[in-house]
């Protein structure tokens, strides 16, 4: 089966006031028809720079696509002009936002929205978008959707307000579905619903789902398989369950044991493991040495990692994973 | 589950609310009240008075009072002051808006072209607006005035021409600061161009500091006028507010009246347009608002 998003060694730059920096670099990922690919790392990994990249939305100035390619559908958009772009954001490839909160117009009803994002892709009159925005509210679960429809983003509630994002994202049945850490400002309660959701919108329209995330738990619930990135770079990528499992990398390794022990394990064990951390932060982009970028705050960290940088391989390992270390107990 | 009808769902749209923020607000009511008694006293005002502004009716430099049918006296050559007054209010008004009008549209193209696309488009764009800023403005606009026969449209021209850089400024500012928002990239992921983005996302966000700056600069514009027509430059064809002023300012010595009624009218209709003006802000002004 051919790949229905395709990045070929990406390689995205930006003009910092600390001149050209990289925070992309040497990036593939293939994400196949149908199946959910999770992006995770910690904030400033590029994992919403990879997002925007896949919807051809990198601010240009200050950022560059240097190298690389972009393949969507067997369709080279790298430097599509335009026009182009702009049929395939919101027709065929959709996104969903962090912050529900900002991410719709505050002055517009959010019937007009999504009607909007309606139009801009099929030849229908507002009155038949209308009505399918009515439709679309109530599939992805809202309440009264034709009374909704004429209420302000300010009088729903985060869940509420993800939720029509949701329905403007699907609003046209895309085939790739971007979802930039889409439930972060929710309570834990709606992230679950939320969750659901996609699921059912999964299933019901086959789309594919790309789901970028901090969030361990998010990536063993949703996702078939995982990409873990650091300063710009995949360092594991592979089936979900094999990442959780038996992860190879110490950062990846550190993300999991950032998962709190909850309900019957954490009651039987006569003392809670301490919740671990990973030590330190992301460096800076334009303090990137040339060894592994994670050495600093890596417990298995030697010279060697220090001064040569691992690549991405998949060699004596069930899958790829960049680190001189991999699969060396801490 | 009780049986209680779940509440009704309604729409509040943002506009509304500002206005019902806006009727809370006394003094803002008040200037708005002021303001629709002005218009409609210039407008409907010859329904009761209607007489030739030119027609000589008195004694020149009558005083208000000193005979019933002229209740406002006469000016310099004797006309009469009320009818005056009634003729000047239309073109003073019809020149403050056009003028506002005219500043509002140069200064929100620009500002958005600057603000949205930034980068050598800003650069240019500032600096010609800078250029515009730094020009004298009455200066300028006398000049303009001079070059081209003074006329109502020339004078709006004019006043228009020296004030939009404010204007500008404000939209170029308001829109670096919504280009950034989240939801201006969520228009572009469901395909919007930039044309759509600037006009049709960011432009009605803008708007509540641009609305209130237009309603100010009617204000201003007004003032303009009665200060060109005061130096002489207005139109002489039409009565104006500030042609009164200024053509009754060498008897300003011998009677006051002529000069201080149409002062105090174009004082009454600023006053008022400020007051409708900061209403405008308060009641856009979000950390104001009580919810």
């Amino acid at each position: 089966m051919n790949p229905l998003m395709s990045l070929q060694d990406l390689r995205v730059e930006f003009d910092t006031r600390h001149g050209r920096v990289t925070a992309l670099s040497g990036v593939s990922l293939d994400v196949m028809p149908g199946e959910t690919l999770g992006i995770v790392g910690e904030s400033g990994c590029g994992k919403s720079i990879t997002a925007l990249a896949m919807m051809g939305l990198i601010p240009n100035p200050p950022g560059h696509l240097t190298e690389g390619t972009i393949t969507f559908d067997g369709e080279d958009i790298t430097r599509a002009p335009a026009r182009r772009m702009r049929q395939l954001r919101g027709g065929e490839i959709a996104m969903i936002f962090q912050e529900p909160m900002t991410s719709l117009n505050p002055v517009f009803t959010v019937g007009d929205q999504i009607a909007e994002s309606i139009l801009l892709h099929q030849d229908i009159s507002r009155a038949e978008a209308d009505k399918q925005v009515v439709e679309l509210l109530e599939t992805v679960g809202i309440p009264e959707p034709a009374a909704r429809a004429r209420t302000y983003p300010h009088q729903l509630s985060g869940g509420m307000r993800q939720r029509v994002m949701i329905a403007m994202a699907i609003s046209c049945r895309p085939k790739l579905l971007i979802a930039d850490e889409p439930t972060t400002a929710l309570d834990v309660t709606v992230q679950a619903q939320i969750f659901d959701l996609m699921r059912d919108i999964q299933q019901k329209f086959g789309v594919a789902i790309v789901l970028i995330t901090h969030d361990m738990g998010a990536i063993a619930e949703m996702t078939d398989r995982v990409a873990v990135m650091y300063a710009g770079r995949v360092i594991e990528q592979g089936l979900s369950d094999q990442i959780l499992d038996d992860p190879l990398h110490p950062y990846t390794r550190g993300l999991i044991g950032c998962i709190p022990v909850l309900g019957r394990a954490a009651a039987s064990a006569d003392r809670l493991p301490p919740l671990a951390e990973i030590p330190g932060v992301v460096p800076p982009l334009h303090l990137l040495g040339k060894g592994c970028a994670f050495a600093d705050r890596c417990a298995l960290a030697d010279d060697r990692c220090r001064a040569d940088r691992p690549l991405l391989s998949a060699a004596g390992h069930g899958h790829p994973v960049a680190c001189h270390h991999a699969g060396v107990p801490a | 589950m009780t049986d209680t009808p779940a509440p009704r769902i309604e729409a509040v749209s943002p506009l509304r609310e500002a206005w019902q923020q806006f009727l809370r607000n006394k003094p803002a009511v008040a200037g708005l009240v002021l303001l629709v008694a002005i218009v409609a006293f210039v407008l409907y005002g010859r329904y009761f008075v209607d007489a030739d502004p030119y027609r000589i009716v008195w004694a020149p430099l009558s005083a208000p009072g000193a005979n019933e049918a002229v209740p406002l006296g006469t000016d310099f050559l004797g006309r009469d002051m009320l009818v005056l007054l009634l003729k000047g209010g239309a073109p003073t008004i019809a020149v403050g808006l056009s003028a506002a009008l005219l500043t509002v549209i140069i200064g929100i193209s620009v500002g958005a072209l600057a603000g949205y696309f930034g980068g050598w488009i800003d650069d240019l764009l500032m600096r010609f607006t800078e250029f515009f800023q730094v020009l004298p403005a009455l200066l300028f606009a006398m000049v303009l005035v001079t070059l081209f026969a003074p006329s109502l449209v020339t004078i709006s021209f004019a006043i228009g021409i020296v004030s939009w850089p404010a204007t500008a400024r404000l939209t170029r500012a308001e829109f670096l600061r919504i280009r950034e928002l989240e939801y201006v990239t969520a228009a572009r992921s469901i395909g919007a161009g930039n044309q759509r983005i600037i006009w049709k996302v960011i432009l009605p966000n803008a708007l509540p500091p641009l609305i209130v700056s237009a309603a100010l600069t009617v204000g201003v514009a007004i003032l303009f006028e009665a200060g060109l027509s005061f130096l002489g430059l207005g139109d002489p064809n039409t009565i104006s507010w500030g042609l009164m002023i200024g053509q009754n300012r060498s008897f300003l010595l011998e009677a006051w009246w002529p000069v201080a009624i149409p002062g105090m009218a174009i004082f009454l209709t600023v006053f008022a347009v400020s007051l409708v003006g900061d209403g405008l802000n308060d009641a856009f002004n979000p950390k104001l608002r009580s919810r």
